[in-house]
């Protein structure tokens, strides 16, 4: 009896029992291939999962008379889900039925619908049984119910014609077999993802050939995983890698170079842009750069501003800052409706603070170094460390020069 | 640290367009790409035409995000170099400088900058003036200057390491010398018979 069900393991050629195996090694044998994951109500693959996703009665008409047991169980276990369910009584009966039934005529057809979907209150147990068997004869060879080969999804079927599931229509951008003739659901919903995949992966192949035009070597063929990134600038179209045009912006305004004039600028075309976005792909039109920006900038939205501080802190971008102002109860700003006032800036140091001020720019710009909260007081350099004591309260100027010259 | 990989790949890209633009930049000496020579040949049409100038290029630290040091070995008459360092008031090399330009394209801004004199915002005050005021004299100078400094390097070498390979020098010697020396003759028979 047992060796009714095909075995699993025999079907990928690959079951290691041999003829000692408690299933058949027959191809003539119906399979169970059945997702025990998706019977027990969440099956991870979703509509990639390489098994049946039917439900429980569904089981019970492929599998063989020999495991109604089993299929009772699994009718069991999913009936605390149902608490409308006064009595498995029905399930239990059905089965015994049922897959007598099927096990001879048409094992690989489903019932219409899922076990768990009927009513089973005893008034209509009787109505219901007539219907599920009797839509069950003339609409079980539903083709929209029925899976489609995953062989042939996969790319190749061993058993060709003679396959008794359906061999789904080539998806145009795949090549595979893996449309379902009659779900058009799930042929849009294949044919999207395959879509966008399809461009990813197009997009991918373009940015590989693209140099970053300071170090002249391709983006994504650097040598470490942090710097195969593109550097993307939000007024112009020249490439960089993330790494080098974030070096050139951050590079001290010596020898006279002007922060706004030279090192904001695109190298090549001298364009301002005031800020960078990562990104690990190229893009070739607009619309895609305007996608990789916005989705940089919510990305952004989600992460707390280190300088509003939960409302305790002076953001220097104000309403326009990237990072989220979620204002604390209690807060600065909570209490008072307006952002902690600022020290008066300490004698003869206007200069500095405004370079404070911009190496803080470029810090902001550096989302991966970002945390949250944690202010880093070891790695401030003395500039940073001075603006640092100014927002806590205390005139740097006060402290002599030596202290702040670590 | 310099950005060695793309100085290597600046002087590849450089010796193959050679033939097109006439600009050469080797490294002083071996294994030291921190420290060039750029050659770049006087442009047709100016009175630096016919002449070959060589050019001392030093790379700072932060190169490519900081502008070479360039500096004429070549004595030059213009209003826009030093008569007397060599030294080059170009903006591209200063507070204009991208790290998307490169040592060939600096030459060459350098080489258009000969053609071009900029003489409002001399580097060397004698020479500015001197293109100002007295146009035909400026422009005999620098001819003699071209003639007198920027010829005698490199042009006819072959025909010097003949007339050494006379005296009875072996010839890779004598190019050698040559070449040590700047082209001068006289100079390298005197390392030659040193040496």
């Amino acid at each position: 009896m047992a060796k009714r069900v095909l075995c699993k393991f025999f079907a990928h050629g690959a079951c290691l029992k041999g003829e000692h195996c408690e299933f058949s090694h027959d191809w003539k044998d119906p399979s169970n291939n059945i997702c025990t994951f998706y019977q027990k109500g969440a099956c991870a693959f979703g509509s990639r999962c390489r098994y049946e996703h039917v439900k429980a009665s569904r089981a019970q008409s492929s599998g063989s008379s020999s495991s109604a047991n089993s299929h009772q169980s699994l009718a069991f276990d999913s009936a605390p889900a149902h608490p409308s369910r006064t009595a498995s009584s029905g399930v239990a009966l059905v089965p015994g039925t049922l897959s007598e039934l099927s096990a001879f005529s048409s094992p690989f057809l489903p019932p219409p619908k899922p076990a768990w979907s009927d009513s089973l209150d005893d008034g209509d147990v009787d109505q219901n049984e007539d219907d599920d068997v009797g839509v069950g004869e003339t609409r079980s060879a539903r083709p929209a119910d029925r899976a489609i080969c995953s062989f042939a999804a996969a790319g190749n079927c061993p058993r060709g014609e003679k396959c008794p599931h359906i061999h789904g229509d080539i998806c145009p951008s795949c090549g595979k077999h893996c449309l379902h003739p009659y779900r058009p659901v799930e042929r849009e919903e294949h044919m999207r993802t395959c879509e966008e995949k399809h461009k990813h992966l197009e997009a991918l192949k373009r940015s590989q050939e693209i140099e970053c035009s300071v170090c002249l070597e391709r983006v994504l063929s650097k040598p470490t995983v942090a710097e195969r990134k593109f550097g993307i600038l939000s007024e112009c179209d020249h490439p960089f890698c993330i790494s080098c045009i974030r070096n050139w912006r951050s590079s001290s305004p010596t020898s006279g170079m002007d922060v706004n004039s030279a090192l904001r600028a695109c190298p090549i075309c001298r364009k301002l842009s005031y800020f960078v976005i990562p990104s690990v792909i190229w893009y070739s039109t607009k619309e895609e750069k305007e996608e990789i920006v916005d989705s940089y900038k919510a990305r952004l939205r989600s992460i707390d501003c280190k300088h509003f501080d939960f409302g305790n802190g002076n953001c220097p971008f104000g309403t326009s800052c990237f990072y989220k102002h979620t204002v604390k109860p209690g807060s600065y700003v909570w209490k008072f409706h307006r952002p902690p006032p600022r020290r008066p800036p300490p004698r003869r140091s206007d200069i500095v603070q405004m370079d404070a001020l911009y190496q803080m720019f470029e810090h902001l710009e550096e989302l991966e170094d970002y945390t949250p909260g944690d202010l880093d007081i070891e790695g401030l350099n003395p500039l940073e460390m001075q603006f640092l004591l100014m927002q806590l309260g205390f005139d740097p100027s006060d402290s002599s020069d030596d202290e702040l010259n670590f | 640290m310099v950005d060695f990989a793309r100085v290597q790949k600046e002087l590849q890209e450089c010796s193959r367009d050679i033939e097109r633009s006439g600009i050469k930049v080797v490294p002083k000496s071996d294994g030291n790409l921190a420290h060039l020579v750029g050659t770049i040949p006087g442009p047709i049409g100016t009175p630096y035409e016919g002449g070959t100038f060589q050019i001392d290029i030093a790379l700072p630290d932060a190169y490519p995000f900081e502008p070479p040091k360039m500096q004429f070995t070549t004595k030059v008459w213009h209003p826009n170099i030093s008569s007397q360092s060599g030294a080059i008031c170009l903006d591209i090399l200063k507070d204009q400088w991208s790290p998307a330009l490169t040592l060939k394209t600096a030459l060459l801004s350098v080489q258009a900058l000969l053609s071009a004199p900029q003489p409002d915002d001399p580097q060397d005050a004698v020479v500015a003036q001197q293109y100002l005021r007295d146009y035909q004299t400026f422009v005999g100078t620098a001819r003699y200057w071209t003639e007198s400094f920027a010829k005698t390097s490199s042009l006819g070498i072959d025909e010097k390491v003949k007339r050494l390979v006379e005296m009875g020098f072996p010839e890779s010697r004598a190019r050698s010398a040559l070449e040590t020396v700047g082209g001068d003759e006289n100079l390298a028979l005197e390392n030659l018979c040193s040496g």
